[in-house]
Formats: C-alpha cells, structure tokens, sequence
C-alpha cells in the first residue's frame, strides 16, 4: 500500500467523518483541523486547539493557536493540572521542530557503508515491505530502543515487541533512574515522587536543577513563585548544594559549593544531627534504620569530605530540623556520581526523617491507580551496553529500531553503543532528524511531528493526569506516525493485534474502555460527544487525591564514598557536565531560536565553552576568552574558557548540547560534546552513567576567541590605546 | 462604575518580580515567537546584533564561595518621559494615549537617534533583511509586521493583543477586565514574575503588586518614569 499523504488523510477522515472540533474555547462549529478544507478556512481567524507539549517527559498541556492551517504560537493549556497556561523555552521554540527545514520529509534507505549518512529517498510501501521481510529473516529478536513513552503507544509497542520475542528499552539521557530506586528506599513505595514546593517553607536542593528541566520543571517554577511570594505571611527560605551554580542554584538564598559526589556525605551529617537534637524522643524500632544509616559517618569525615565546615553542617541541620514544613531534593550533579542513588537515599530519608518527626508531608510519593504499561519496560542503562556489547557476535546482532533517542551522541565513546550499532543486522530509525544515531541507520522511516499526531501522555501527579494529544495542523511532508507504522507491520508480519485499522482508533478504542468506567451517559452514542469534549479539554483528570502509602525508610545498602577516573596528579580537576537548559542533551540544539537563546548565566549563544573559577583561571595563567584543551583519560577537548565566579575551584564545568557532528544545520559542526571526554563510570545501584565521574586537566593553546555573548565584553586594557604625554 | 470604565483610558504598565523571576528565560521565546522577531546567526550575534525584545539581565554579586547571583528582565520600560521620543526626526517613536511608547516602522528612517538616547538599551536596530530558512516562515505571527534592513524596532507590550482584547471587550459589550489582555511574555511566565495591566484601575493587580514596599524604577535618576515597575528581590 502506498500510503501518501492524501491516503492518510482519508483514512483519518473516514475514522473522524462528523466529529466536530477539539478546537478550544471557541464556538463548536469545525471539523478537526486535520479535516479541515480549504474552504472553511477564516482568513485571519485564530483556532485554539489543545494538545500535549512532546519536548520532555512533563507532559504540559498546550494550546496552539492555528491560522490558515498553520500553527503560529504554543502558549499553555491554562486549565492543565501539571503547567497551568504556564510554558518554558523548550515548549515555546517547539514550533521549530514542526517548521525545522531540517525534518524527513519522506522514507530513505542506506546507501553505500552504514554511518556514511548518504541515503537515497524510497516509498512508504517499499520501506515497510523491507522492514517486514527483514523482522521476519531476523535469527535473534529484534531489539528497539525508543525515548520513554506512556499510555497507548508504550502498551503498542511493548505489545509488538512481545510478539515478536524481542525486548523494549527506554533510554533517556536524563533518565532519573536513580532517583526512582532511591524512592524505592528512603520512602517506600512504587509511586513517582512528587514534591509539593508551594507548601513548603525550607527546600534544600541538593543539584536538584528543578527550574531548568528537572522533572516537571514547569510545574517546579509555578510552586517556587508560589513558595516564595504566594503566600500573605511566608516566604519559603531555598538554600542549594552543588560544586558549581546552576540558574536553578542562582536562584537560592545561599548557594554552597561542595566537593563532587560528597552530597550524600553532607546529607547523612545533617540527618545524624537531627537524629541527635531528639534524641530523647527519637528511638525506637521506626527510628532504628535512621540511627544505623545516619550514623554511619564521623562528623569531621563528613566535613574533610565536602569541605564545608562543622558550622555550616550544623547550621542546614537545625534550619531543616526547625522548619513546620521542610523538604530536601537531590538530582543533577548529585546523582550523576558512582555513589548516586545512595547519595539520593541520604538526602531523600531526610524527608522520610522529617516525617516521622512530624513535619509537613512535603515530599509524597503518587501512584495511578490503574496499571501503568510503561512501568514494566526495562531502560536501557550504560551498564546494560557493555553486557550485551559482550552477548553478542559480529554481524549476528539483532534487528536494532530507533526512537526519539540519540544515544550515539549521548551516550560517551567510552561506552560500547557503537558496537551494538556494527553488529545489528538491520537498523531502522523512526527519527524525524538524521542525527547521529539515525545516520547510522540502514532505513529511515520518519515519525511525524508531535503537533501532527495523535496521542496520549499518562502523567504520575495528584490529579492523574491523562494528556491527550491531536494533530492540529496538516501533516506538513509524507511522514507517517509510529503508531501507524508499527500497526502496519503487524499486520504484514500477521501479529494478531491489527484489529485497529490505524493509531486513531486503537486511542479511541482505549479511551473508550477508560470512559466506559466512568459515570456517562446511558445513549448508544456516548462517546462520541464525550471524545470531543476530551479533545477540546486537552485530556482527562482528577481533583487531586491525598497521598499514596506509608513512609518506608529501608535503605538496602550502607553509603559509599564516590569514586572518580583519573589520577589527581595528572588530572587535577573533575568535570561537571551540565545539560544546557535550552540544548538539553543536545535535542534542542536543531532549534534557532534556543541556539540563539542566551544561556542565563553566561549569556553565550551558539557555542560551547569551559567554565573555571577565576582563581583556578588565574593559577593556571589563563583568562577569559582564552581557548584550553580539556583533557580526560577518554578524550580531548577544545573550548573557549568562561570565568564563572560560582564554580569550586578544583572543578571546571560544561554545557552538553553542542557538538553535533549531524541533526541539521543549526545543530552541525558547531560547540563541542562535553559526552566525548566522560569515563565510563557507573552509579553503583542502577547501572547508568556517572557523568560527573571524571577528572580532567586544562592546557592553554595560545590561541584567543571570542564567544557570542549578549553580554558586551568588558573592553581588555590592551585595546585602548594610551599616548605619552609628557 | 462599570460605565465609567468603558470611557476612561487605559494606561498599560507591567510589574516584574525579582523574587519570582528564575532566569528561565521561557518568555524571551515567547516574545521571539508572538512578535516575529528574526534569527540573526552566530556572526551577527557576536556583532550584537542579535535582537531580544526581553532579556534577561545577569549580575554577578560578591567573590567565590560567598557569591550572589541576580536576575533582571529588561524590555523597553514605555517611560511617559521617554528620551528616545523627542530625538526621532521623522516621528516614528512617539508616545500612544494609553502609555505605550510606540514605533512607527513605516516612518522610521534608520538614524538610530533613539537608540542611542534610550538609557535602557531597549532598541535594536535592523542592520539586515530577515530570512527564515523554509518552511520556518510558517510560524510568523501574521497580526505583526516583520521589520526590515535599517528599521528601529523594540517591545510593543504586544500591541496587538492589546487591540484584540479591546476589539473583543467592544463586541461584547463590556468594559476591558483585568487579565483580559496579556503579552506572550506575561502569559507563559512559569513562575508569575510579570504582571500586565491597566494602572487607570486602581483594583488591577498590576495597580496592587506596584503599591508594594519593595517596588522601584529601572535607573529612577534619569526621570524618564518607566511603566515598569520592578519588585525587589528579598536577600
């Protein structure tokens, strides 16, 4: 079958024929916009439609605003529970994605040696009847690795992969992995943590970067609004912990540098000091475990390890301990050591501590109350490479599909990615980008752009949020969504789980079922109406509910101390890579106006560069602008130098983002990828990479360049020019 | 009271709290995207020519490790004493009934008089045509010019969301309502550090946040009486 654009959307309009719109706020008077013919069209009038916002894993919900067919502006979904009308940069600049010249416009096959990037374009019909022959040819099980995903697509494809014998991974560079397991032990229970800041009136953040793009970063910077000037008599005090300062730290009322991959140590001083100011009420058998986790550290250890003094421990200590409503975080820096979750089972038993003391219950674990499908899908972690690197035999590797991840940039070289690529027998990319991974790929069948598909986003909050998606413009190129794709080879390679003709009605089909236990209408014709009034809403959820479970303080392990690559003598300094809080990972970096974003602290646009303290800078005779050799045991990097005054000196810092040898021409031969240098260190719990792990040195190159800054430089003393006078 | 309001003027003003504001920079995309505003490229950029409506302004304060950081959205403050008004020769920047300090792209002549005399660094000028690599043009804000080669531009508190919402206040009868009218900046700020409303209605939360002890003036000494009033940061 030759499914071009027109076919599609016949097939669509066959599926929606009646429907009226999902268009919001707006009289209900048009069809879908997907739907809509030109003739209907209002010169000059603005639709609304409501959707979920695809950049990250929050699931915001957004309104776009649509002329003539074509979107112009993404503002929030104001009656959203997770962004209440609220956005970020990466939201805002999302439009670029649709619009990117740069996108697929259409399937590509291989041509000459795999990761040449030289491709020659192919029909949908050709490219899925080759995918289906070469799944069924396939010796081993396929393997398809895709960002994380929820609700109707994670149960396809986990489904499809099912059937086919072989596995489904998520993988996400920021995947939080070790903040879920050290829930698991410092709080109890399966739920996603869930922090409520706005109630909150003592946060201590341990690398937490939670207003650039930590978890739900949106929703984070409406609560801190909120803790700080929400309320008539409180404004909640914020002190931040981490080697260098983050836009998230400059915001705090004291940023406190610290050695890397000492956060834990410093939380388990600060819990073992509130443990000993009750001590006369606190003991017995559910303050047991604290006593023995807590007190596992000499105090002067816990000063000579973090570099901060006994004073300032003692301090944080009685602030959290006499706060009505205290919370501690730890993400970012402090995760991405060897020691990261047990650094997170530290700082987060702090909240189970505050607990049992009888605080407010700031830090609550939430649950859905139906089954997630996602939940089940293992992620594919650094450690996980180099054990299937070592499984497999050359040549003889699985059939490898891709999805909305490129870990061949993410990933550092250190790690065994690369190999899994030269041994797939087939690698199919369903990536609208021909980025780093993609090119690597022998088949590019590419996914449509979320603003022109259906879908769902389940999201783990108090209102049990369920996001649903819809395609608000016309698909702008013969791209096909993978939901469709994937249904299409089912049922060439007769899976069984076709019944849904495509991606729309299989979402439906599952709303329906959702719906169905729900109090409706008695009519044969119920859902319809209340389909559309979904699409209008932006999706389905719940006045919030109390929290989930007990609190369950079980750490399975004692602390360790962080360990890191390379020896001091010959590397004096660890690097902190840092995601970019526009680039991300490197996502955004295909995006004009985030290159052309200047990053807040720096004010840099278009560029990477390296970040010393200007004593470090000064020791090492090396001053602003100056372009240094960052060496690692893995790699060497040139970059420009940045003076940041907030750095500890013995750490020098850079953004990821940059760096992309592919992903268009925004994003090509531009900055470098901090990836290159990292070791392959490993959190000692669950396997995913230690970013923070390695230590590297700086040469000086001779060699001066100016950043773009928004900032105009402060004029050097050797541009004036001074005259005798005598 | 209803009636009174719908004949009395407006006068737009914004209130920007510093212990709200979080450097998240979400609204200076907003503002690239509402107003159109063009991509200039690294070369460019580092020229200074890059154009930002809204930045965000960083202050280092004191030494490592007892450092400080601050944070200031600067746009152009619609000063009801504007310097760069009296200085245009062709009256292309002049001053509308309700407050706002408007350019007039179709007059302007490019002699950047204005530029030079704002004391805020509010205007940038165009020193080239505009190009979007297709189809990025798709998402140009059709209710807004797109500014040529030697063209003065700067904020308009999104003029043309202020006419919308009038317009829309005027159909249906009724007075314009407090948060009715909201530019892109306003409208996606994450933690509510910008307000925007009618100073004229004593009740607007604008009107409110701007009575507060901790409010000031962009560079008060210069008597140019922004329309921006910012909230000091608290430590």
């Amino acid at each position: 079958m030759n499914v071009g654009r027109r076919t599609l959307f016949k097939l669509a309009g066959a599926a929606t024929a009646g429907s009226i719109i999902p268009g919001c706020k707006k009289e209900v008077d048009r069809l879908v916009p997907y739907l809509l013919p030109d003739d209907q069209i209002v010169p000059g009038v603005a639709n609304w439609y409501a959707s979920v916002c695809g950049e990250c894993a929050a699931g915001c919900g957004i309104l776009v605003r649509v002329m003539e067919g074509r979107a112009k502006k993404i503002e929030g979904n104001p009656d959203h529970p997770v962004n209440h009308g609220k956005l970020c940069a990466k939201g805002q600049a999302s439009l670029q994605s649709l619009y990117n010249p740069d996108r697929l416009r259409h399937p590509f096959q291989r041509e000459g040696p795999r990761g040449a990037g030289t491709f020659v374009p192919l029909k949908w019909e050709e490219g899925l009847q080759r995918l289906a022959q070469v799944l069924r040819d396939g010796r081993v099980p396929p393997m398809m690795v895709t960002r994380p995903v929820s609700g109707t697509l994670a149960r396809l494809l986990s489904e499809f992969m099912d059937s086919m014998g072989g596995t489904l991974y998520f993988y996400a560079p920021d995947a939080e992995l070790p903040l879920h397991a050290a829930w698991r032990e410092s709080m109890g229970g399966d739920g996603a943590p869930v922090y409520d800041l706005a109630h909150a009136d003592y946060l201590l953040s341990f690398g937490a970067p939670f207003l650039e793009h930590w978890l739900s970063p949106v929703a984070m910077g409406i609560a801190f609004g909120q803790m700080r000037q929400g309320r008539a008599t409180v404004r909640g005090r914020y002190v931040h912990i981490e080697p260098r300062m983050s836009v998230t730290a400059a915001n705090a009322d004291q940023w406190l540098p610290i050695r890397p991959g000492s956060e834990g140590m410093l939380a388990l001083g600060i819990g073992q000091l509130i443990l000993d100011a009750h001590r006369s009420t606190a003991h017995g058998q559910e303050f047991e475990r604290f006593h023995r986790f807590y007190g596992s550290v000499r105090l002067d250890e816990v000063e000579h390890v973090t570099g901060l003094s006994r004073e300032v421990i003692v301090r944080l200590a009685q602030d959290f301990d006499a706060a009505r409503a205290p919370v501690a975080i730890g993400g970012g820096s402090a995760c991405s050591q060897t020691n990261g979750t047990l650094s997170l089972i530290s700082i987060n038993g702090l909240n189970a501590l505050a607990h049992h003391l009888g605080r407010a219950p700031i830090a609550q674990g939430w649950c859905h109350d139906e089954a997630r499908d996602d939940r089940s899908i293992p992620w594919l972690t650094e450690q996980m490479m180099f054990e299937l690197a070592e499984k497999q035999d050359a040549g003889a590797g699985p059939v490898l599909l891709l999805y909305g991840c490129n870990p061949l940039f993410t990933m550092p070289r250190a790690v065994p990615i690369k190999t899994l690529f030269e041994q797939a027998s087939f690698v199919v990319s369903f990536s609208s980008f021909l980025d780093e991974t993609s090119e690597y790929a022998d088949l590019l069948l590419p996914d449509r752009d979320a603003l022109e598909s259906w879908g769902d986003h389940v999201v783990e909050n108090p209102a049990q949020t369920m996001g649903l998606s819809q395609p608000v413009v016309t698909p702008l190129y013969e791209t096909q969504q993978i939901g469709d794709t994937i249904l299409e080879l089912s049922r060439r390679l007769n899976l069984g789980h076709g019944q849904s003709k495509t991606f729309y009605d299989l979402l439906r089909g599952r709303w329906k079922t959702v719906l169905a236990d729900q109090p409706h209408t008695q009519t044969a014709d119920w859902f319809e109406p209340e389909w559309i009034e979904l699409l209008q809403q932006g999706g389905l959820w719940r006045e919030p509910s109390q929290a989930a479970g007990p609190v369950n303080f079980a750490p399975s392990r004692a602390f360790e101390q962080a360990r890191f690559v390379g020896e001091e003598p010959d590397y004096p300094f660890v690097l902190h890579p840092y995601a970019s809080m526009a680039l991300g990972h490197g996502e955004g970096a295909n995006r004009p106006w985030l290159q052309e974003l200047p990053d807040t602290l720096t004010t840099v646009v278009w560029g990477s560069w390296v970040e010393v303290n200007p004593r470090t800078a000064k020791d090492l005779g090396i001053t602003h602008g100056d372009v240094v050799r960052v060496i690692s045991p893995f790699g060497t990097l040139t970059a420009s130098t940045v003076l940041f005054p907030g750095i500890h000196p013995d750490v020098v810092a850079m953004p990821l983002g940059q760096g992309h040898a592919s992903y268009g021409r925004y994003a090509k031969n531009r900055g470098v990828n901090p990836a290159e240098l990292l070791a392959p260190a490993l959190d000692s719990m669950t396997g995913t990479l230690a970013a923070g792990a390695t230590r590297v040195r700086i040469e000086r190159t001779g060699e001066k360049r100016r950043l773009a800054t928004l900032e105009r430089p402060t004029m050097e003393p050797s541009d004036l020019i001074a005259i005798d006078r005598r | 009271m209803a009636d009174t309001n719908k004949t009395k003027s407006h006068k737009w003003e914004m209130v920007i709290d510093l212990d709200r504001c979080t450097g998240c920079e979400a609204c200076v995309v907003a503002c690239h995207a509402e107003n159109n505003i063009r991509i200039s490229g690294e070369d460019e950029a580092s020229e200074g020519r890059a154009i930002n409506w809204i930045r965000i302004e960083r202050y280092w304060e004191g030494e490592y490790p007892n450092v400080q950081t601050r944070f200031m959205p600067v746009l152009c403050q619609h000063c009801d004493d504007a310097p760069c008004e009296p200085v245009c020769p062709v009256y292309a920047s002049y001053h509308t009934p309700e407050g706002l300090n408007a350019q007039v792209y179709n007059r302007c002549i490019g002699v950047r008089y204005c530029g030079n005399n704002c004391p805020y660094t509010a205007r940038q000028f165009n020193w080239f045509d505009p190009h979007w690599d297709p189809p990025l043009e798709e998402q140009l804000n059709p209710d807004v010019t797109v500014r040529q080669n030697g063209i003065m531009e700067k904020c308009t508190f999104c003029v043309q969301r202020i006419r919308a919402g009038k317009e829309q206040a005027e159909k249906e009868g009724r007075p314009v309502r407090d948060g009715d009218i909201i530019p892109a900046c306003v409208q996606t700020c994450p933690t509510s550090a910008l307000v925007f409303g009618d100073r004229h209605d004593p009740e607007s939360r604008v009107s409110q946040l701007a009575r507060q002890d901790r409010a000031f003036h962009l560079l008060e000494s210069q008597g140019t009486h922004p329309a921006i009033t910012y909230l000091k940061r608290i430590a």
